[in-house]
């Protein structure tokens, strides 16, 4: 392909590169100049994972065609500081605790920087406006607004210098502000994820994917992939040992690459090591696929119903797990209430968009040691399952657990850490491969959907009495996590309420969505959405004030779990009393208040959103300090 | 994943026509890139492979802004930012900065233009109800027996639906002319699903200019988007309106009139609802936002004056 020459100044260094025309900013910064502090979280302007200065002005660098940039002076988050040290901006980010997995904070860096560039004056409604192009999954933001308030203080002089330092640490870290180790790494950009990493010879990954949620593989022809020059191998599951093939966290039903029949849409069915990353796409289209589709199942109830489509023959009832939790006698408990209270609460999959996409490294060494790099949250485990899988001895399975730009439980399944090593194995040379968005979104496992049938009985005094609980989860096509978030939603279940009768099932089925997998709480939101709005729901029915129908109900110390553990320390009667307290609670029944509640709006409480605090006033526009 | 063979970055007019009129069948027109980048990606139109691109930003007579008779006339390579940041466009065209404003994010408005996001033709574009409401007219160039040779469509004309217009296949947009309006207050309203980097699900553009003593609509435009397959003036509740008193209880009214208006094919209950607050507040801010002139509502401000 012909190149374009561009000539450009990055970071105060003169530079002169033949790249090729269809280049990003982006893909030039991160391949060409090995500047990986810019980074690609999403390639389609969405988070700022990618923000640099061209001439000044702060653009996403995957929305510039590196021709654009030629001409130019282009500051990067290695730019902004000599080596060795931090602008105020960066130290700021450090001091409050702004980083947490990190991979936001290059990008919140330069939006930060440029914020106080455009207005030093800024105020805190028009910073948070000014870095409204960029996304973080792990701070809540609340730390990274301290920061920037801090930096813009210290810049204008109305704070001093070493108000950036480290704040004194009494006789304990506990209720002190203690910064974290690995916060200048990432504030400065310096930290190596698994994409930003490079090794000599190595070659681009890319997978193709099934269009189908339920079809058998009739063929698969990869010849005319192969054919193709600057491709060095063609993967599949012939390429994996039959009789190991499959892992997964709790049950290993899942093989590394689709093994006759497809049970998701996006589930890998083929892989392509190439040269480079166009050949590698290139070649995915030149794959021949015959499928036939089969009948599926997508309902979590219908998966259960007599004659559903089977998604896994071990499992012809469909049922991942079924976790049943028993206490005290639930006939009696309903028998003995004043009223009983029966509803539905169902909850939606959720995506856990972490800002790093999945990526990965592997190589075999020069002692045959298999190493897998990747931001994988269960690596102890993946070696293992992998060992088994290649049927090496486990003393030839390494895995190095790169930094995680983010999991929140969707990086413990091995989705593609297994083709990465039978490409090393086949070609020994490393390969890497990298997610883009849409790809994550689409292979890796979301929140469990949840339907959860409740039944609650209750004394006039608000004691519950009872509770029938019954949970049924979408757990996808593969069992991933899904025994794991059903005993945990079935102990969770009821809440942090001592319930003398309860019965509790929480199931989880196969279908062919998209699998369920590990998700923050791990099963306690979806029962904690439905037990929560149930204890509401009482205090209504009841005429009680929502605390005081907790604090009746609530674990003590001495109470028994609903798995018949007892306590030796409890502290949600604390926990109810700062709530109120903070939250300035107007005591009541909750229908009974309307809008004239006390306990709403007020200085600690958010406005609703709205943008334009750059304009100081509408009256007399020419006074208007737009920008 | 985008690819192409060339990447052209002329810097006169005649260049750039002459290197688009030869390009090979299938290349493409390239500005902001802020469309055409997160197309070619997977769920939307995929791997695309483009022979040539021809890049008009680093054209020297698409720059700047000129006056004449009434009108600005915007070269393509205006931004969205350049609403926020010049003061001369922030006066003569007092909605933009207030659609700017909700559009994408500060990064975004860098590069996107409004000549771009009015040639994508997205249903729910920002920059079509503010150009409906200015009477926009585009302005397109190509070569004629190696003269350039311009026309001009007005944006209504220009936009025939969804992702379709009039450009021919060797034509340039070279400007974009909009009525000026200064002294008028603007306002805009856009729904979406957050606040920033986040194309409408409906929007709105006002224009009012009252009368000196702040009592009577004097003038105003309203059009909105999102509402249809191309942007919808409300010209009857124009003309209704002109000449009114200005009270609550006639911004009410327009406000229920609009929403009958609304033709939309999606979520029509939704959309109405949104669009009788989209009115009301648009009219409301518009004229709070009108410089040098207080205005009094009939129906509040006079029981006060009493
Ligand atoms: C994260 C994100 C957020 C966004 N938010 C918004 C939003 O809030 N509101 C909104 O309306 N849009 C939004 N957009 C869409 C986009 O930014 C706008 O439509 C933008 O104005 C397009 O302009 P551009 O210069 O980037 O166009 P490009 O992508 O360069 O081009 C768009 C189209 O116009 C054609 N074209 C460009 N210039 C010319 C010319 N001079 N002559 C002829 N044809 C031309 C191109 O061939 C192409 O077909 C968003 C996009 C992203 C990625
Ligand atoms: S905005 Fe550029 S990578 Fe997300
Ligand atoms: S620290 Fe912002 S995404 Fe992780």
């Amino acid at each position: 392909m012909p190149k374009l020459k561009i000539e450009l100044d990055v970071n105060g260094r003169k530079i002169s590169r033949e790249t090729d025309a269809y280049k990003r900013l982006l893909d030039f910064l991160r391949d060409d100049l090995n500047l990986t502090g810019t980074k690609e979280g999403c390639g389609a302007g969405e988070c700022g994972t990618c923000s640099v200065f061209v001439d000044g002005k702060l653009v996403k660098s995957c929305l510039m065609p590196v021709a654009k940039a030629s001409g130019t002076k282009i500051e990067t988050i290695e730019g902004l500081a000599k080596p060795g040290d931090l602008t105020p901006m960066q130290k700021a980010f450090h001091k409050t605790g702004a980083s947490q997995c990190g991979y936001c904070i290059p990008g919140m860096v330069m939006a930060a920087t440029s914020a106080l560039r455009q207005n030093p004056n800024a105020g805190i409604e028009e910073i948070k406006e000014r870095l409204g192009g960029n996304i973080c999954r792990c701070t809540g933001y609340t730390k990274i607004f301290e920061a920037v308030e801090l930096a813009k203080a210290v810049i204008a002089g109305d704070m001093p210098e070493d108000a950036l330092n480290e704040d004194a640490v009494g006789d304990s870290y506990i209720g002190h502000n203690v910064r974290r180790l690995d916060a200048p790494s990432k504030v400065s950009g310096r930290l190596r994820y698994a994409a930003d990493m490079k090794m000599h010879d190595m070659l681009q990954l890319q997978v193709l994917r099934s269009p189908h949620p339920h079809a058998n593989i009739v063929s698969i022809d990869t010849s005319a992939a192969e054919a193709m020059d600057g491709v060095v191998c063609v993967i599949t599951s012939a390429d994996v040992p039959d009789d190991t093939d499959g892992f997964g966290v709790f049950v290993h039903d899942q093989p590394i690459m689709a093994r006759g029949v497809v049970r998701h849409v996006g589930e890998a069915v083929a892989a392509v090591a190439a040269e480079d990353l166009v050949t590698a796409r290139r070649a995915l289209s030149k794959i021949k696929v015959v499928y036939e589709e089969i009948a599926g199942v997508f309902d979590p109830e219908d998966a259960l119903k007599d004659g559903a489509a089977i998604v896994h023959d071990y499992a012809p009832d469909n049922v991942v797990k079924h976790i049943p939790v028993r206490k005290g006698n639930v006939e009696a408990g309903f028998a003995n209430a004043d009223i009983i209270l029966e509803d539905d609460f169902s909850t939606q999959q959720v995506e856990h968009a972490y800002l790093e996409p999945e990526a990965g490294i592997a190589y075999v060494d020069a002692d045959d040691v298999i190493v897998v790099i990747s931001p994988s949250q269960n690596i102890t485990h993946h070696r293992h399952m992998l060992s088994h899988i290649l049927k090496k001895p486990i003393n030839k399975v390494r895995f190095i657990m790169s930094p995680v730009g983010g999991g929140f439980g969707g990086k413990e399944d091995m989705i593609y850490q297994g083709m990465l090593a039978i490409v090393a194995m086949k070609t020994h040379r490393p390969v890497q491969l990298n997610f883009t968005r849409e790809e994550s979104i689409i292979a890796s496992a979301k929140r469990h959907p949840s339907r959860v049938h409740y039944k609650m009985g209750l004394k006039w005094n608000g004691e519950i009495t009872a509770i029938q609980f019954n949970m049924l989860s979408d757990g996808g096509a593969y069992g991933m996590s899904s025994e794991g978030v059903m005993r945990k939603a079935a102990i969770l279940s009821c809440g942090p309420y001592e319930v003398h009768n309860l019965s509790v099932d929480t199931t989880a089925v196969y279908t062919n969505n998209t699998p369920s997998g590990a998700f923050r709480t791990f099963g306690g939101m979806q029962a904690q959405f439905a037990t929560e709005s149930m204890m509401d729901m009482a205090a209504e029915a009841l005429e009680m004030d929502p605390f005081q129908i907790r604090r009746i109900n609530m674990m003590k110390i001495g109470s028994r779990t609903h798995t018949q553990h007892t306590l030796t320390a409890a502290s949600l009667d604390r926990c109810l009393d700062a709530a109120e307290k903070e939250s300035r609670w107007e005591n009541g029944t909750p229908n009974v208040r309307g809008d004239k509640r006390s306990d709403l709006g007020g200085d600690d409480t958010r406005a609703p959103c709205t943008l334009g605090a750059r304009f100081t006033s509408g009256k007399n526009s020419d006074k208007e300090r737009v920008a | 994943m985008l690819t192409c063979d060339t990447y052209h970055m002329p810097t006169n007019l005649r260049d750039a026509l002459e290197i688009w009129s030869g390009a090979p069948e299938g290349s493409s027109l390239i500005s902001g890139a802020t469309d055409i980048l997160p197309w070619a990606r997977e769920g939307r139109a995929g791997d695309v492979h483009i022979p040539s691109f021809v890049d008009v930003t680093k054209i020297k007579e698409l720059d700047g802004h000129t006056v004449a008779n009434g009108r600005v006339r915007l070269g393509a390579n205006t931004v969205y930012q350049d609403f926020l940041t010049d003061a001369s466009l922030r006066h003569l065209l007092p909605c933009m900065p207030y659609c700017a404003i909700w559009f994408a994010d500060d990064q975004i408005r860098e590069q996107a233009t409004f000549a771009g996001n009015l040639a994508n033709a997205s249903p729910v574009a920002d920059g079509t109800p503010p150009a409906a409401a200015l009477n926009a007219s585009l302005e397109l160039a190509r070569l004629d027996g190696g003269n350039i040779k311009t026309r001009q469509l007005t944006v209504s004309d220009f936009i025939v639906g969804p992702g379709r217009t009039l450009l021919q296949p060797d034509e340039i947009i070279t400007a974009v002319s909009l009525d000026a309006v200064a002294g008028y207050g603007g306002s805009f309203q856009k729904v979406g699903q957050r606040r920033s980097l986040v194309i409408s699900v409906a929007c709105c553009a006002a224009l009012v200019k009252a009368d000196s003593t702040g009592r009577y609509f004097d003038d105003l435009r309203l059009a909105l988007g999102g509402v249809g397959p191309r942007p919808m003036r409300l010209t009857a509740i124009e003309a209704r309106l002109r000449g009114e008193r200005i009270s609550h209880r006639t911004i009410d009214q327009a406000a229920k009139l609009a929403a009958d208006e609304v033709a939309s094919r999606s979520r029509q209950e939704y959309r109405r609802d949104v669009v009788i607050g989209f009115v009301k507040s648009a009219l409301e801010e518009a004229l709070e936002n009108q410089p040098d002139i207080d205005v009094t509502y009939e129906d509040l401000g006079e029981t006060e004056n009493a």
